[in-house]
């Protein structure tokens, strides 16, 4: 039972992990079309905030110090506004560019992002102590789980829930969700196209910062390739949750965790190494069947 | 006229393409011969490397208009390839135990290496291609980058035959640029030649057209996975080639920094010209080569590797951005390289406006 | 007093030229139909006034302003609310969502809700079968539920002038009646000024008013729509023979 457990939590936090990365993805796509290959040195930038520039191996940490009620919402604005900023500098050039130019704008962004970190950071990865209050385990029927593995379920659920009434509720959210669908037609209805992006690249970047928190206290380094892994994950869980469907997004990035996870368990020792190619050819197969992703968007048709 | 005529005329009306390409490849050659400096000299094999790499990736993309990231995994395969057939039996018996017997005794020369490194990566290349092109472009796109980092990942974790993340050495290193040339100017003829057969004017009629292609009864998928076949092979013998030129191998020599540059060459020299492509490495090599020196001070301080520091990438993203916000055609366009007199600059088969 | 007026307007897609040096004004109350076979331009020239395509030359006045490359947004705030071809609902939102899209504009946050109330009852009032299916999504409606839900959509923005796109495009006879006839009170009851596209004539001899016929991106004819109906230049320009 204790086992069961463990892998029920490992597979649900990891998929947390991939579910925020594919909401943060999708975001952008639904609002325009933008495969956005930035987002994973976004994440890495927000650990790096925490810490004084030095190419040192031992980090000095800075903001990292702040009481946690403070450093919480500190890194989110941080990644809202480091994702705002490549919005105002770089992608609002690309408004009326194919959604192919955009994406490898974004590629080449991320690549500047990457290597201005490695300049100030030099590229070893760094430990740090991040929240170190949160990897003090808790029993749940009887299995010893970390703590920082209920917090991540519990604060993407949480951020889902909070997400989907914003989206509902709020004038700002049917906007967005309005522009998803149809951008032109928004606009002729009165929206404000620049206040619907930055909104969805703000929300974007906080989405990218929660990660960078989780991951940072999880894996106690800093590292300037730390978010490769979650965002080609979260890229595929939005190809496999049909581009653009945020709902979609989000399902398909907890399929993914489980399937690591299950993987994890299921294969041999040697094998285990393997698990994310064993992860990326089980994607692969799901779309010799499902080329459209399992979960098609209505309505939201890629144009290409 | 016959199909079989009309295309000999397309080859001569289109073939001062590659042999200007050619002759600047090998301009470049004997500068760098006579200058007899060995600095220089390794500049411009990386150069022909690099070309091969964008020509490489110039055959899928700029044919399909699919954007792919995950061509570097075909120059790893190719890479691995020459690690282990011409690494000495002995060496491979330490740093790589776990290979097949017949595989541990061979020991073959740079250029059967570097072919069997094509034909390792042509044949992958067909088994991912069979999958990858069915999706439509985004998808697709994504699903390339997904194979660069599965190739990536079980290259840095199978112990027994890549020696893991750590280097491979021992590889036959070859310092004479001239089998680097050859190889350039062959990749550049195998793109021109594709581009001007029946596939590669279908897959780019299908590329501009894609519904009237379709309907004129193109299979896009199919001609997609010969120009993904094709351009795998160019990779994985230039990624064989590349390691003769340092010498070792590990799985990320062939992972995002080399994606990034090839990319970004083949983006700012014009992604669906072959001209672009070439002088798209030319002209970044160039401002890599100057930022380097900018870096080391005074002295050509050249190794083939990245220097720290990170300015050179920050740089070569900003140039890169800046191509694609004002000329996103790249610096070519659709048009390539022909004599001044030539009929017509446009390439074959009259391909439309990219974008 | 014009309230819209276009002067030497033209229009370009690349190197094709979809209007050509075109100048009308509307005035404040007017209804408006722009005929014309296909390809005349006429919804270029919708999309130019909607600020969607920018014009390659010209220039657009709305309401006193000049709305010359405007970004739609802008367009829609100064208060035109424009239904394009093919009538492009939110297929995922429902259709009180789409009706509320465009009330943004009006209110911030807290007000947002209750006007949007409001705007609703009367939308619903002139089209009770929106308030029937309040909560369906709209892509499942009907081709004729859907051409009232853009309708009320626009109108939902409180405009000075609604532009509409070919509105009996793929309904039947009945049912473009019908919408036509509440477009028709709907102008009596709030002033609106409405400018039409239609690919036919038809439609604006019976309902009246003035009428332009468009042709090759061109201004043929501009004069009052049942007097057009009668003339024999008309059938001439419209089928193009003659001297064309």
């Amino acid at each position: 039972m204790g086992s069961v457990m463990q892998v029920v939590f490992d597979a649900a936090s990891l998929g947390s992990l991939y579910a925020l990365g594919a909401l943060g993805i999708a975001l952008i796509f639904g609002v325009m079309r933008l495969v956005n290959f930035a987002h994973g040195d976004v994440i890495a930038a927000c650990v790096f905030v925490l810490l004084w520039p030095s190419v040192d191996a031992v980090a000095i940490v800075f903001a990292g110090n702040l009481p946690w009620f403070l450093l919480v919402p500190f890194v989110l604005a941080m990644g809202a506004a480091l994702s705002v900023a490549s919005e105002v500098v770089v992608f609002r050039r690309f408004r009326n560019a194919n959604p192919a130019t955009m994406m490898i704008a974004s590629f080449a962004l991320g690549f500047v992002i990457r290597y201005f970190l490695l300049m100030l950071y030099s590229s070893r990865p760094k430990s740090i102590s991040l929240l170190p209050t949160l990897s003090q385990p808790v029993e749940i029927m009887g299995a010893r789980i970390p703590l920082l593995q209920v917090i991540t379920i519990v604060v993407t659920i949480g951020v889902l829930f909070g997400l989907t009434s914003f989206l509902r509720r709020t004038r700002f959210g049917l906007e967005m969700r309005a522009a998803a669908e149809n951008f032109t037609m928004a606009r002729v209805l009165g929206v404000r196209a620049n206040r619907v992006i930055m909104g969805a690249f703000a929300l974007s970047g906080a989405l990218a910062a929660a990660i960078a928190l989780i991951l940072g206290s999880q894996t106690g380094t800093a590292n300037i390739v730390m978010g490769a892994n979650v965002m080609l994950m979260a890229f595929i869980a939005t190809v496999i949750g049909g581009m653009g469907s945020l709902a979609g997004a989000v399902i398909a990035g907890f399929l993914l965790g489980a399937i690591a996870v299950v993987m994890q368990v299921i294969l041999p020792p040697d094998a285990r190494a393997f698990r994310d190619a064993f992860v990326y050819g089980a994607v692969i197969l799901v779309l010799i069947f499902r080329p459209q992703g399992l979960l098609t968007a209505r309505g939201t048709k890629e144009r290409v | 006229m016959a199909p079989r005529t009309q295309r000999r005329s397309v080859a001569l009306r289109t073939i001062s393409t590659p042999l200007i390409l050619a002759a600047l490849l090998v301009a470049f050659a004997l500068v760098a011969w006579a200058s007899g400096s060995r600095p220089f000299n390794q500049t411009v094999i990386d150069i022909f490397l690099q070309v091969i790499f964008v020509v490489g990736l110039y055959v899928f993309v700029g044919n399909s208009g699919v954007i792919s990231f995950g061509h570097i995994a075909f120059a790893c395969l190719g890479g691995y390839v020459a690690a282990w057939t011409t690494i000495k039996p002995m060496m491979k018996g330490i740093s790589m135990p776990g290979l097949p017997d017949w595989l541990m005794q061979l020991e073959i020369p740079f250029w059967a290496a570097a072919l069997a490194g094509g034909a390792f990566a042509a044949f992958w290349a067909l088994v991912f291609g069979a999958v990858l092109m069915r999706l439509s472009g985004i998808a697709a796109s994504i699903a390339t980058f997904a194979m660069l980092a599965m190739v990536n990942s079980i290259y840095s974790n199978w112990e027994s035959v890549t020696a893991a993340t750590s280097s491979v050495v021992g590889i036959p290193i070859l310092r004479v640029l001239w089998p680097y040339l050859v190889a350039a100017i062959l990749a550049v003829f195998a793109a021109w030649a594709y581009s001007i057969s029946r596939h590669g004017l279908a897959l780019r009629a299908a590329r501009d057209e894609p519904t009237a292609a379709a309907a004129s009864g193109i299979d896009i998928p199919r001609a997609r996975l010969i120009a993904f076949v094709i351009s795998g092979a160019i990779m994985g013998a230039g990624g064989a080639l590349y390691a003769h030129s340092i010498g070792l191998v590990t799985p990320d020599t062939y992972y995002l920094g080399l994606t990034f540059t090839t990319l970004s060459m083949l983006v700012v020299g014009g992604m669906s010209s072959l001209s672009g492509a070439v002088l798209g490495v030319l002209i970044l090599s160039s401002l890599i080569q100057a930022l380097r020196w900018l870096e080391a001070g005074i002295d050509i301080g050249t190794t083939t590797f990245a220097l720290p520091g990170g300015v050179q990438e920050i740089a070569l993203g900003v140039v890169m951005i800046a191509i694609l916000m004002f000329r996103p055609a790249g610096i070519m366009g659709n048009k390539e390289l022909t004599w001044p007199t030539g009929r017509g600059n446009d390439k074959p088969g009259e391909p439309g406006e990219t974008n | 007093m014009s309230l819209l007026s276009l002067s030497n307007l033209t229009i370009r897609y690349g190197r094709l030229t979809a209007v050509r040096n075109v100048a009308f004004t509307l005035a404040e109350g007017e209804i408006l139909f722009i005929t014309g076979p296909n390809g005349a331009g006429k919804s270029s020239l919708l999309r130019a006034i909607a600020g969607v395509t920018p014009p390659a030359g010209g220039r657009i006045d709305f309401a006193d302003h000049d709305i010359t490359g405007r970004a739609p947004e802008d367009i829609a705030r100064l208060g035109v609310s424009m239904v394009p071809e093919g009538r492009e609902v939110f297929g995922s939102l429902t259709i009180e969502e789409n009706l509320t899209v465009g009330t943004g504009m009006h209110a911030g946050e807290h007000g947002w809700r209750g006007r949007a109330a409001d705007a609703l009852e009367e939308i619903y009032a002139t089209f009770p079968i929106l308030k029937e299916r309040r909560h369906t999504q709209a892509g499942l409606l009907s081709g004729g539920q859907q051409q009232m839900l853009v309708i009320g959509r626009a109108l939902m923005t409180n405009p000075r002038l609604i532009a509409i796109d070919e509105p009996s495009l793929g309904l039947a006879p009945n049912i473009t009646d019908q919408v036509y006839e509440r477009l028709i009170a709907l102008r009596a009851h709030r002033k609106l000024t409405l400018l039409i596209v239609e690919q036919s004539s038809t439609r604006a001899m019976m309902v009246g008013g003035r009428m332009i016929l468009m042709r090759g991106g061109e201004v043929l004819l501009d004069g009052d729509a049942r007097a057009m109906g009668q003339s024999e230049a008309m059938q001439a320009a419209y089928f193009g023979y003659g001297d064309h």
